[in-house]
């Protein structure tokens, strides 16, 4: 079985990625940036980051109960979203 | 057992791909628990009462191995999966093997971390911001101990019985399982370290 076969295309892209999108986050720590321009940098580099898990590693479109899948997924993220800003809203911005 | 050939292994049977959907519901309750737990850490972040602060305990070496290493494990697996698909159960098992080690070399890493913060004053108790750092941090690495449990039982099971439709679906899920815990690292990198360091 030859290395091609073993290392498709796909995964060594998603791979790359991941390692530039990390790199790319260093950018927040290498440099002296604004707390809200860090900030905007990790948010995105971060669900990108985690987006490039989901599509590339974890096959999310390819079972029959995708569209179950999916839509418990992005309940789930939803719902992990409003945890943290909901407790940010509630704990530490009223109060400012 | 109706067992159908038309797609891989792991989803041949009505039961795999119900195992494989359970799962992911699974996933949905930890991305509620650690969005609790990332909840209370960002809230209690700035109280350290006479302890450290973030910026004064975390290196950014240790973290940086971490993250490499997590995420090359996350690739192996991903190959492991791949090799399955093909048959390929030698390599399968080697990519396998290689994820438990990035596994063990993580788990090594956080360990070294977090006696150094206890050498440096910064143990569970001594405020609110080190409990809430170390719970998150330690539930990440429960998970991941845990997991290697996991993938050597898989690794054993795999290597005694081949590749069935059986050990496909749980390798296949232990794999979910490794990927996601590489996104929750990915938060805690993005936004208790480099947000601490910024």
């Amino acid at each position: 079985m030859s290395l091609k076969e073993l290392f498709p295309a796909k995964y060594v892209t998603g791979f790359i990625f991941s390692l530039v999108l990390t790199v790319a986050a260093l950018s927040v720590w290498y440099f002296d940036l604004s707390y809200q321009v860090g900030l905007s940098i990790l948010i995105v580099t971060a669900f990108i980051q985690a987006g490039v898990q989901l599509i590339m590693f974890m096959h999310v479109g390819e079972s029959e109960d995708k569209i179950s899948i999916y839509t418990h997924t992005y309940y789930a993220v939803a719902m992990g979203l409003i945890i943290v800003i909901g407790t940010l809203f509630t704990m530490i911005w009223g109060y400012q | 057992m109706k067992i159908d050939h038309s797609v891989p292994k792991e989803y041949a049977t009505e039961e795999n791909r119900l195992k494989i959907f359970g799962f992911w519901i699974f996933i949905g309750a930890e991305v509620a628990l650690f969005g609790t737990l990332f909840a209370t850490y960002l809230t209690l972040v700035g109280h350290t009462a006479t302890g450290p602060t973030g910026s004064e305990i975390f290196e950014i070496g240790p973290v940086l191995i971490e993250t490499f290493v997590l995420l090359t494990s996350s690739f192996l697996i991903g190959l492991s999966v791949h090799a399955m698909r093909l048959g390929n159960k030698k390599a399968m098992l080697t990519f396998l093997g290689l994820t438990l080690l990035l596994g063990l070399t993580f788990l090594g890493v956080e360990i070294y971390e977090f006696t150094t913060y206890v050498h440096e004053g910064a143990g569970l108790q001594t405020s609110a911001f080190t409990a809430a750092l170390l719970t998150l941090l330690g539930t990440h690495g429960a998970h991941v101990t845990l997991g290697l449990f996991w993938g050597l039982a898989i690794i054993i099971q795999v290597s005694k019985r081949g590749i069935t439709p059986e050990t496909a679906n749980k390798s296949f899920i232990f794999s979910l399982y490794w990927h996601f815990l590489d996104v929750i690292w990915i938060f805690i990198f993005s936004f208790v370290y480099l947000k601490g360091l910024m």
